[in-house]
Protein backbone atom coordinates (compact mmCIF):
# COMPACT_ATOMS: atom_id res chain seq x y z
CA UNK A 1 0.00 0.00 0.00
CA UNK A 2 1.08 3.59 -0.45
CA UNK A 3 2.88 5.13 2.02
CA UNK A 4 3.91 8.93 0.82
CA UNK A 5 2.32 10.06 -2.95
CA UNK A 6 3.94 13.67 -4.29
CA UNK A 7 2.44 15.31 -7.29
CA UNK A 8 3.96 18.13 -9.00
CA UNK A 9 5.49 19.16 -5.57
CA UNK A 10 7.50 22.27 -5.76
CA UNK A 11 9.01 24.22 -2.62
CA UNK A 12 10.13 27.77 -2.27
CA UNK A 13 11.92 28.52 0.57
CA UNK A 14 10.89 31.70 2.33
CA UNK A 15 12.21 34.94 0.62
CA UNK A 16 13.61 32.87 -2.45
CA UNK A 17 12.76 33.11 -6.22
CA UNK A 18 13.83 29.89 -7.57
CA UNK A 19 11.91 26.65 -6.48
CA UNK A 20 14.54 24.11 -4.43
CA UNK A 21 12.06 21.57 -5.67
CA UNK A 22 10.43 21.35 -9.17
CA UNK A 23 7.35 19.52 -10.12
CA UNK A 24 9.06 16.59 -7.68
CA UNK A 25 6.09 13.34 -8.64
CA UNK A 26 7.22 10.09 -6.48
CA UNK A 27 5.69 7.42 -4.51
CA UNK A 28 7.11 5.33 -1.61
CA UNK A 29 5.14 2.36 -0.57
CA UNK A 30 5.05 0.62 2.33
CA UNK A 31 7.98 -2.29 2.64
CA UNK A 32 10.00 0.05 -0.03
CA UNK A 33 12.92 1.71 0.21
CA UNK A 34 13.48 4.59 -2.17
CA UNK A 35 17.06 6.26 -2.06
CA UNK A 36 17.12 10.09 -3.43
CA UNK A 37 21.19 10.66 -4.79
CA UNK A 38 22.24 13.98 -6.56
CA UNK A 39 24.40 16.92 -6.11
CA UNK A 40 24.72 18.82 -3.13
CA UNK A 41 21.55 20.78 -3.19
CA UNK A 42 19.93 18.95 -5.44
CA UNK A 43 16.83 18.85 -3.81
CA UNK A 44 16.82 15.70 -1.75
CA UNK A 45 17.32 17.20 1.69
CA UNK A 46 13.83 19.60 0.99
CA UNK A 47 12.01 16.52 -0.50
CA UNK A 48 12.52 14.91 2.62
CA UNK A 49 11.72 17.94 4.27
CA UNK A 50 8.22 18.61 2.73
CA UNK A 51 7.65 14.64 2.71
CA UNK A 52 7.82 14.96 6.48
CA UNK A 53 5.45 18.04 6.71
CA UNK A 54 7.83 20.41 8.15
CA UNK A 55 8.32 22.08 4.86
CA UNK A 56 6.45 24.71 4.80
CA UNK A 57 5.37 24.41 7.93
CA UNK A 58 8.54 24.67 9.98
CA UNK A 59 10.24 25.88 7.38
CA UNK A 60 8.12 28.71 6.16
CA UNK A 61 8.03 29.03 2.18
CA UNK A 62 5.66 27.90 -0.25
CA UNK A 63 4.43 24.70 -1.51
CA UNK A 64 2.66 23.78 -4.87
CA UNK A 65 1.34 20.64 -6.09
CA UNK A 66 -0.05 17.91 -3.53
CA UNK A 67 1.82 15.97 -0.96
CA UNK A 68 -0.22 12.80 0.30
CA UNK A 69 0.77 10.84 3.15
CA UNK A 70 -1.01 7.45 5.02
CA UNK A 71 1.42 6.69 7.69
CA UNK A 72 2.70 9.25 10.58
CA UNK A 73 6.21 9.95 9.41
CA UNK A 74 9.44 10.20 11.39
CA UNK A 75 12.15 11.92 10.07
CA UNK A 76 16.18 11.39 11.44
CA UNK A 77 18.57 14.72 10.55
CA UNK A 78 21.80 14.66 9.43
CA UNK A 79 22.25 16.59 12.51
CA UNK A 80 21.69 14.29 15.49
CA UNK A 81 22.73 17.02 18.04
CA UNK A 82 20.19 19.23 16.91
CA UNK A 83 17.10 16.25 17.55
CA UNK A 84 18.44 15.72 21.02
CA UNK A 85 15.45 16.84 23.65
CA UNK A 86 18.11 18.35 25.78
CA UNK A 87 15.59 17.39 28.64
CA UNK A 88 16.63 13.59 28.86
CA UNK A 89 19.55 12.35 31.43
CA UNK A 90 19.52 9.20 30.22
CA UNK A 91 19.77 7.59 26.65
CA UNK A 92 16.52 5.58 27.82
CA UNK A 93 14.90 8.94 28.98
CA UNK A 94 16.02 10.36 25.27
CA UNK A 95 14.33 7.83 23.35
CA UNK A 96 11.22 7.42 25.37
CA UNK A 97 10.89 11.76 24.81
CA UNK A 98 8.38 11.13 21.68
CA UNK A 99 6.46 8.41 22.61
CA UNK A 100 5.94 10.30 25.97
CA UNK A 101 4.55 13.05 23.75
CA UNK A 102 2.32 10.87 22.00
CA UNK A 103 0.33 10.26 24.95
CA UNK A 104 0.97 6.70 25.05
CA UNK A 105 0.33 4.18 28.01
CA UNK A 106 3.28 3.63 30.24
CA UNK A 107 4.17 -0.10 29.52
CA UNK A 108 3.55 0.78 25.38
CA UNK A 109 6.11 3.59 25.93
CA UNK A 110 8.81 0.71 27.66
CA UNK A 111 8.07 -1.67 25.14
CA UNK A 112 8.94 0.85 21.84
CA UNK A 113 12.02 2.21 24.04
CA UNK A 114 13.13 -0.85 25.12
CA UNK A 115 13.04 -2.37 21.42
CA UNK A 116 14.16 0.67 19.68
CA UNK A 117 17.66 0.20 22.23
CA UNK A 118 17.99 -3.41 21.33
CA UNK A 119 17.93 -2.66 17.38
CA UNK A 120 19.89 0.17 17.48
CA UNK A 121 22.32 -1.99 19.72
CA UNK A 122 22.22 0.85 22.44
CA UNK A 123 21.56 -1.01 25.51
CA UNK A 124 24.59 -1.00 26.83
CA UNK A 125 24.39 2.88 26.35
CA UNK A 126 20.47 3.21 28.42
CA UNK A 127 21.84 4.69 31.38
CA UNK A 128 24.09 7.06 29.96
CA UNK A 129 24.15 10.80 30.10
CA UNK A 130 23.25 11.46 26.25
CA UNK A 131 25.97 14.68 26.08
CA UNK A 132 28.65 12.26 26.76
CA UNK A 133 28.01 10.11 23.47
CA UNK A 134 30.03 10.18 20.91
CA UNK A 135 28.62 12.00 17.57
CA UNK A 136 28.09 8.08 16.42
CA UNK A 137 26.69 6.62 19.31
CA UNK A 138 24.27 10.15 19.23
CA UNK A 139 22.93 9.32 16.02
CA UNK A 140 22.20 5.57 16.90
CA UNK A 141 20.48 7.38 19.87
CA UNK A 142 18.41 10.14 18.03
CA UNK A 143 17.67 7.01 15.21
CA UNK A 144 15.97 5.61 18.16
CA UNK A 145 13.80 7.80 19.46
CA UNK A 146 12.71 8.18 15.78
CA UNK A 147 11.75 4.19 15.53
CA UNK A 148 10.44 4.12 18.94
CA UNK A 149 7.75 6.52 17.85
CA UNK A 150 6.56 3.43 15.61
CA UNK A 151 6.59 5.69 12.11
CA UNK A 152 4.87 4.04 9.10
CA UNK A 153 7.30 6.11 7.05
CA UNK A 154 10.92 6.82 7.85
CA UNK A 155 12.77 9.38 6.04
CA UNK A 156 16.73 9.47 6.91
CA UNK A 157 18.95 12.34 5.81
CA UNK A 158 22.42 11.06 5.45
CA UNK A 159 22.19 8.52 8.23
CA UNK A 160 25.44 7.13 8.23
CA UNK A 161 27.39 10.69 8.06
CA UNK A 162 28.72 10.14 11.89
CA UNK A 163 28.71 6.21 11.97
CA UNK A 164 31.91 4.06 11.32
CA UNK A 165 31.99 2.05 8.68
CA UNK A 166 30.93 -1.18 10.70
CA UNK A 167 28.01 0.76 12.26
CA UNK A 168 26.75 2.50 8.98
CA UNK A 169 26.82 -1.46 7.72
CA UNK A 170 24.88 -2.30 10.88
CA UNK A 171 21.92 0.44 10.10
CA UNK A 172 21.67 -0.42 6.39
CA UNK A 173 20.78 -4.02 7.61
CA UNK A 174 18.58 -2.77 10.03
CA UNK A 175 16.73 -0.44 7.19
CA UNK A 176 16.35 -3.49 5.36
CA UNK A 177 14.67 -4.93 8.59
CA UNK A 178 12.48 -2.21 9.30
CA UNK A 179 11.28 -1.84 5.25
CA UNK A 180 10.77 -5.64 5.76
CA UNK A 181 8.40 -5.43 8.56
CA UNK A 182 6.05 -3.24 5.99
CA UNK A 183 7.95 0.35 6.86
CA UNK A 184 8.18 2.79 4.23
CA UNK A 185 11.60 4.06 3.77
CA UNK A 186 12.54 7.48 1.76
CA UNK A 187 16.37 8.33 2.17
CA UNK A 188 18.95 10.81 0.88
CA UNK A 189 22.57 9.35 1.29
CA UNK A 190 26.03 9.99 -0.54
CA UNK A 191 27.16 6.71 0.44
CA UNK A 192 26.38 5.44 -2.95
CA UNK A 193 28.12 2.58 -2.42
CA UNK A 194 25.73 1.18 -0.29
CA UNK A 195 22.78 1.10 -2.31
CA UNK A 196 22.78 -1.43 -3.98
CA UNK A 197 22.40 -3.72 -1.64
CA UNK A 198 19.57 -1.74 0.39
CA UNK A 199 17.41 0.43 -2.42
CA UNK A 200 15.01 -1.08 -4.33
CA UNK A 201 14.88 2.38 -6.10
CA UNK A 202 16.96 5.22 -6.71
CA UNK A 203 15.49 8.57 -7.74
CA UNK A 204 18.49 11.00 -8.89
CA UNK A 205 17.33 14.67 -8.57
CA UNK A 206 19.26 17.30 -10.36
CA UNK A 207 18.28 21.35 -9.73
CA UNK A 208 15.47 20.01 -7.96
CA UNK A 209 13.87 18.28 -10.72
CA UNK A 210 13.93 14.24 -11.09
CA UNK A 211 16.38 13.64 -13.71
CA UNK A 212 15.64 9.78 -13.64
CA UNK A 213 14.23 6.78 -11.41
CA UNK A 214 15.55 3.28 -11.90
CA UNK A 215 16.92 0.48 -9.76
CA UNK A 216 19.96 0.35 -8.48
CA UNK A 217 21.47 -0.31 -11.35
CA UNK A 218 21.00 3.29 -12.52
CA UNK A 219 24.31 3.79 -10.29
CA UNK A 220 26.13 2.02 -13.04
CA UNK A 221 25.05 4.40 -15.84
CA UNK A 222 27.53 5.98 -17.97
CA UNK A 223 25.49 9.11 -17.24
CA UNK A 224 25.47 8.53 -13.51
CA UNK A 225 29.33 8.05 -13.65
CA UNK A 226 30.55 11.17 -15.19
CA UNK A 227 28.24 13.45 -13.04
CA UNK A 228 30.00 11.54 -9.70
CA UNK A 229 26.92 9.59 -8.71
CA UNK A 230 28.20 5.76 -10.23
CA UNK A 231 29.18 3.78 -7.38
CA UNK A 232 32.50 3.54 -6.75
CA UNK A 233 33.52 0.33 -8.63
CA UNK A 234 31.02 1.71 -11.48
CA UNK A 235 33.17 4.51 -11.71
CA UNK A 236 36.83 2.74 -11.85
CA UNK A 237 35.28 0.94 -14.66
CA UNK A 238 34.89 3.24 -16.60
CA UNK A 239 37.31 5.43 -16.46
CA UNK A 240 39.80 2.42 -17.09
CA UNK A 241 38.04 2.65 -20.63
CA UNK A 242 36.46 -1.10 -20.42
CA UNK A 243 33.35 -0.98 -22.24
CA UNK A 244 29.87 -0.99 -20.72
CA UNK A 245 27.65 -2.42 -18.84
CA UNK A 246 30.17 -0.97 -16.15
CA UNK A 247 29.55 -3.78 -12.77
CA UNK A 248 27.62 -2.30 -10.07
CA UNK A 249 29.64 -3.84 -7.09
CA UNK A 250 32.41 -5.91 -6.24
CA UNK A 251 30.64 -8.60 -6.54
CA UNK A 252 29.12 -8.04 -10.61
CA UNK A 253 32.87 -6.85 -11.06
CA UNK A 254 34.19 -10.43 -10.22
CA UNK A 255 31.56 -12.12 -12.27
CA UNK A 256 32.30 -9.88 -15.53
CA UNK A 257 36.26 -11.18 -14.59
CA UNK A 258 35.46 -14.43 -15.04
CA UNK B 1 64.51 14.99 11.83
CA UNK B 2 62.00 16.45 14.61
CA UNK B 3 58.84 14.55 14.26
CA UNK B 4 55.46 17.26 13.50
CA UNK B 5 53.78 15.35 16.04
CA UNK B 6 54.80 12.91 18.35
CA UNK B 7 52.62 10.87 21.12
CA UNK B 8 54.38 9.38 24.11
CA UNK B 9 52.60 7.15 26.31
CA UNK B 10 49.57 9.61 26.25
CA UNK B 11 46.72 8.38 28.19
CA UNK B 12 43.40 10.20 29.19
CA UNK B 13 40.15 10.44 31.29
CA UNK B 14 36.82 11.47 31.20
CA UNK B 15 36.46 11.62 35.02
CA UNK B 16 36.37 7.98 35.12
CA UNK B 17 36.23 7.12 32.16
CA UNK B 18 39.45 6.00 30.33
CA UNK B 19 39.71 7.48 26.60
CA UNK B 20 43.35 6.46 25.33
CA UNK B 21 45.76 4.51 27.59
CA UNK B 22 49.85 4.46 26.76
CA UNK B 23 49.11 5.66 23.51
CA UNK B 24 52.67 6.53 21.35
CA UNK B 25 52.72 7.36 17.66
CA UNK B 26 54.68 10.21 15.62
CA UNK B 27 53.88 11.40 12.10
CA UNK B 28 57.04 12.72 10.29
CA UNK B 29 56.81 16.44 8.22
CA UNK B 30 54.97 15.88 5.10
CA UNK B 31 53.38 12.96 6.19
CA UNK B 32 49.42 12.16 5.91
CA UNK B 33 48.19 9.75 8.47
CA UNK B 34 44.34 8.68 9.03
CA UNK B 35 43.27 8.23 12.15
CA UNK B 36 40.80 5.50 12.35
CA UNK B 37 38.78 3.34 14.63
CA UNK B 38 35.28 3.04 15.48
CA UNK B 39 33.17 5.66 17.28
CA UNK B 40 34.15 6.03 20.54
CA UNK B 41 38.04 4.54 20.62
CA UNK B 42 39.34 7.97 21.23
CA UNK B 43 40.03 9.74 18.33
CA UNK B 44 38.19 12.94 18.64
CA UNK B 45 40.39 13.08 21.89
CA UNK B 46 43.63 12.89 20.34
CA UNK B 47 42.44 15.86 18.25
CA UNK B 48 41.64 17.77 21.43
CA UNK B 49 45.31 17.02 23.37
CA UNK B 50 47.16 18.09 20.34
CA UNK B 51 45.32 21.50 20.11
CA UNK B 52 46.09 22.27 23.61
CA UNK B 53 42.20 21.86 24.69
CA UNK B 54 43.04 19.11 27.10
CA UNK B 55 45.98 18.02 29.01
CA UNK B 56 47.24 14.13 29.11
CA UNK B 57 46.82 12.61 32.35
CA UNK B 58 50.01 11.19 31.78
CA UNK B 59 52.63 11.26 28.85
CA UNK B 60 53.92 13.96 26.29
CA UNK B 61 52.29 15.32 23.64
CA UNK B 62 55.08 16.93 21.73
CA UNK B 63 54.18 19.89 18.66
CA UNK B 64 57.60 19.90 17.22
CA UNK B 65 59.88 20.89 20.17
CA UNK B 66 57.21 22.14 21.94
CA UNK B 67 55.49 20.17 25.02
CA UNK B 68 51.99 20.59 24.87
CA UNK B 69 51.29 20.75 28.84
CA UNK B 70 53.52 24.28 27.94
CA UNK B 71 51.10 26.24 25.58
CA UNK B 72 48.26 27.19 26.04
CA UNK B 73 45.98 26.80 22.52
CA UNK B 74 46.56 30.52 21.14
CA UNK B 75 50.39 29.54 20.92
CA UNK B 76 50.01 26.27 19.31
CA UNK B 77 48.14 27.96 16.93
CA UNK B 78 51.23 28.44 15.60
CA UNK B 79 52.03 25.52 14.64
CA UNK B 80 48.95 23.35 14.31
CA UNK B 81 45.87 24.25 12.16
CA UNK B 82 43.16 21.84 13.77
CA UNK B 83 39.18 21.94 12.15
CA UNK B 84 36.85 19.78 14.61
CA UNK B 85 33.80 17.73 13.99
CA UNK B 86 30.97 19.92 12.83
CA UNK B 87 33.24 23.20 12.28
CA UNK B 88 30.54 24.60 9.55
CA UNK B 89 28.68 25.50 12.81
CA UNK B 90 31.70 27.17 14.12
CA UNK B 91 32.32 30.48 11.63
CA UNK B 92 31.17 33.61 13.42
CA UNK B 93 32.87 36.83 10.88
CA UNK B 94 30.62 38.52 8.49
CA UNK B 95 32.23 37.55 5.17
CA UNK B 96 34.04 33.96 4.31
CA UNK B 97 37.09 36.43 4.00
CA UNK B 98 37.17 37.61 7.23
CA UNK B 99 36.43 34.25 8.48
CA UNK B 100 39.38 32.77 6.86
CA UNK B 101 41.58 35.48 7.63
CA UNK B 102 40.98 35.49 11.58
CA UNK B 103 43.67 32.79 12.36
CA UNK B 104 46.84 34.38 10.60
CA UNK B 105 45.39 38.10 11.97
CA UNK B 106 44.86 36.42 15.30
CA UNK B 107 48.42 35.18 14.92
CA UNK B 108 50.22 38.82 14.43
CA UNK B 109 51.27 38.09 11.06
CA UNK B 110 52.01 40.89 8.99
CA UNK B 111 49.18 42.59 6.82
CA UNK B 112 50.09 41.66 3.49
CA UNK B 113 50.73 38.21 4.84
CA UNK B 114 47.38 37.90 5.83
CA UNK B 115 46.24 38.61 2.39
CA UNK B 116 48.52 36.05 1.20
CA UNK B 117 47.72 33.41 2.82
CA UNK B 118 43.88 34.10 3.11
CA UNK B 119 44.02 34.33 -0.92
CA UNK B 120 45.65 30.96 -1.06
CA UNK B 121 43.24 29.47 1.10
CA UNK B 122 40.44 30.25 -0.59
CA UNK B 123 41.93 29.21 -3.85
CA UNK B 124 42.80 26.11 -2.48
CA UNK B 125 39.14 25.42 -1.72
CA UNK B 126 37.84 27.64 -4.98
CA UNK B 127 35.83 29.55 -2.40
CA UNK B 128 37.46 32.85 -3.58
CA UNK B 129 33.58 33.59 -5.82
CA UNK B 130 32.81 33.16 -2.35
CA UNK B 131 35.18 35.47 0.06
CA UNK B 132 32.68 38.22 0.11
CA UNK B 133 29.15 36.22 1.13
CA UNK B 134 28.25 35.26 4.73
CA UNK B 135 29.58 32.35 6.14
CA UNK B 136 25.66 31.45 7.02
CA UNK B 137 24.39 32.11 3.47
CA UNK B 138 26.83 29.13 2.12
CA UNK B 139 25.11 25.31 1.99
CA UNK B 140 26.53 23.58 5.17
CA UNK B 141 29.26 21.55 2.89
CA UNK B 142 30.38 24.84 1.96
CA UNK B 143 30.86 26.12 4.85
CA UNK B 144 32.45 23.04 6.18
CA UNK B 145 35.29 23.97 3.38
CA UNK B 146 35.58 27.72 4.76
CA UNK B 147 36.10 26.54 8.33
CA UNK B 148 39.20 24.16 6.63
CA UNK B 149 40.44 27.17 4.66
CA UNK B 150 40.42 29.19 7.99
CA UNK B 151 42.93 26.01 9.21
CA UNK B 152 44.78 26.11 5.30
CA UNK B 153 45.05 29.89 6.21
CA UNK B 154 47.08 29.38 9.57
CA UNK B 155 49.90 27.82 7.79
CA UNK B 156 50.49 25.71 9.97
CA UNK B 157 53.59 22.90 10.05
CA UNK B 158 50.44 20.20 11.05
CA UNK B 159 46.76 19.95 9.99
CA UNK B 160 44.57 18.17 12.23
CA UNK B 161 41.31 17.83 10.76
CA UNK B 162 38.26 15.83 12.46
CA UNK B 163 35.43 14.09 10.25
CA UNK B 164 36.41 16.43 7.05
CA UNK B 165 34.08 15.22 4.42
CA UNK B 166 30.94 14.35 6.41
CA UNK B 167 28.24 16.25 4.28
CA UNK B 168 30.52 16.44 1.13
CA UNK B 169 29.51 15.47 -2.25
CA UNK B 170 32.15 13.23 -4.34
CA UNK B 171 33.53 16.70 -6.34
CA UNK B 172 33.85 18.57 -2.77
CA UNK B 173 35.63 15.47 -0.95
CA UNK B 174 37.90 15.82 -4.76
CA UNK B 175 38.38 19.80 -3.76
CA UNK B 176 39.64 18.50 -0.05
CA UNK B 177 41.68 15.60 -1.52
CA UNK B 178 43.56 18.20 -3.86
CA UNK B 179 44.05 20.74 -1.09
CA UNK B 180 45.25 18.54 1.38
CA UNK B 181 48.08 16.60 -1.00
CA UNK B 182 49.04 20.21 -1.45
CA UNK B 183 49.73 21.39 1.67
CA UNK B 184 51.65 17.96 2.44
CA UNK B 185 53.53 18.50 -0.61
CA UNK B 186 54.82 21.50 1.17
CA UNK B 187 56.14 19.51 3.81
CA UNK B 188 53.08 19.59 6.04
CA UNK B 189 51.97 16.58 7.98
CA UNK B 190 48.46 15.34 8.04
CA UNK B 191 46.17 13.95 11.18
CA UNK B 192 42.88 13.18 9.66
CA UNK B 193 40.22 11.56 11.34
CA UNK B 194 37.88 10.21 9.43
CA UNK B 195 35.40 6.90 8.87
CA UNK B 196 35.30 7.73 4.80
CA UNK B 197 38.06 5.03 4.01
CA UNK B 198 37.37 6.15 0.68
CA UNK B 199 38.68 9.80 0.74
CA UNK B 200 41.14 8.08 3.05
CA UNK B 201 42.63 6.03 0.20
CA UNK B 202 42.77 8.71 -1.88
CA UNK B 203 44.01 11.49 0.91
CA UNK B 204 46.27 9.76 2.96
CA UNK B 205 49.36 7.13 3.55
CA UNK B 206 49.45 5.98 6.54
CA UNK B 207 46.95 4.56 9.03
CA UNK B 208 47.10 4.71 12.95
CA UNK B 209 43.76 2.66 13.86
CA UNK B 210 42.31 3.21 17.73
CA UNK B 211 40.63 0.51 19.74
CA UNK B 212 39.49 1.34 22.98
CA UNK B 213 42.04 4.16 23.55
CA UNK B 214 45.12 1.85 22.52
CA UNK B 215 47.32 1.67 19.44
CA UNK B 216 45.97 -0.87 17.44
CA UNK B 217 47.82 -1.03 14.53
CA UNK B 218 50.18 1.78 12.65
CA UNK B 219 50.87 0.85 8.78
CA UNK B 220 50.97 1.88 5.00
CA UNK B 221 46.92 2.01 4.00
CA UNK B 222 47.58 0.93 0.91
CA UNK B 223 48.00 -2.84 2.17
CA UNK B 224 45.89 -2.52 4.98
CA UNK B 225 42.61 -1.13 3.18
CA UNK B 226 42.28 -4.33 1.32
CA UNK B 227 42.47 -6.68 3.98
CA UNK B 228 39.26 -7.73 5.09
CA UNK B 229 39.91 -10.18 7.69
CA UNK B 230 42.43 -7.41 9.72
CA UNK B 231 40.02 -4.42 9.06
CA UNK B 232 36.94 -6.49 10.52
CA UNK B 233 37.81 -6.37 14.29
CA UNK B 234 38.61 -2.77 14.52
CA UNK B 235 34.75 -1.96 13.34
CA UNK B 236 36.71 -1.45 9.56
CA UNK B 237 35.34 -2.01 6.56
CA UNK B 238 37.68 -2.33 3.08
CA UNK B 239 36.34 0.72 0.73
CA UNK B 240 35.22 -0.59 -2.60
CA UNK B 241 38.40 0.40 -4.47
CA UNK B 242 40.35 -1.94 -2.10
CA UNK B 243 37.99 -4.38 -2.40
CA UNK B 244 37.74 -4.46 -6.16
CA UNK B 245 41.16 -4.57 -6.13
CA UNK B 246 41.91 -6.99 -4.16
CA UNK B 247 39.17 -9.34 -5.21
CA UNK B 248 40.54 -9.37 -8.87
CA UNK B 249 43.95 -9.59 -7.82
CA UNK B 250 45.01 -6.67 -9.30
CA UNK B 251 48.84 -5.68 -9.36
CA UNK B 252 50.08 -3.55 -6.53
CA UNK B 253 46.56 -4.03 -4.78
CA UNK B 254 46.02 -0.20 -5.88
CA UNK B 255 43.52 1.50 -2.83
CA UNK B 256 43.28 4.93 -5.05
CA UNK B 257 40.65 4.79 -7.79
CA UNK B 258 42.74 6.32 -10.62
CA UNK B 259 45.54 3.53 -9.83
CA UNK B 260 43.11 0.83 -10.06
CA UNK B 261 41.19 1.99 -13.15
CA UNK B 262 44.99 1.76 -14.74
CA UNK B 263 46.07 -1.69 -13.29
CA UNK B 264 42.14 -2.76 -14.47
CA UNK B 265 42.74 -1.52 -18.36
CA UNK B 266 46.18 -2.54 -18.11
CA UNK B 267 45.68 -6.34 -16.76
CA UNK B 268 42.76 -6.20 -19.72
CA UNK B 269 44.87 -5.19 -22.65
CA UNK B 270 46.52 -8.24 -21.44
CA UNK B 271 50.20 -6.50 -21.12
CA UNK B 272 51.18 -6.60 -17.73
CA UNK B 273 53.74 -3.65 -17.12
CA UNK B 274 57.44 -3.41 -16.32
Amino acid sequence: MRSLKLEEASFWYPATESPALRGVSLEVAQGEIVALVGALGAGASTLLLVAADLAPRVTGGRLAGSVARRDRSGIVLPTPWTQASGMAFTVWDEVAFGPANLGWPTHEIARQVDRALEQLELVPLAARDPTTLSGGELQRVIIAAILAMDPGLVLFDEPTAELDPDGARTLWRLIRLLAKQGKAILLATSALDALPDVADRVVWLEDGAVRAVGTPDLLADVTTCDSGLGTSVATVWRSSGLPGPYPLTVGHALQRWR
Amino acid sequence: MIPALRLDGVSFCYDTIPALADLSFAIAPGERVALLGRNGAGKSTVVRLVAGLARPDEGTVWVGDWDTRDCVPEQLAWRVGSVFQHADQQLFAATVRDDVSFGPRALGVGKREVERRTDRALEDLDLTAHAGHHPYDLSPALRKLAALAGALALEPALLVLDEPTIGLDRALRARVTRALLDRAAGSVALLVITHDLTFAAETLERGVVLDRGTLACDEPLAGLLGDATRLEPLGLVPPPVAALSAALDLPGRPVRAADAARELARVARGRPGP
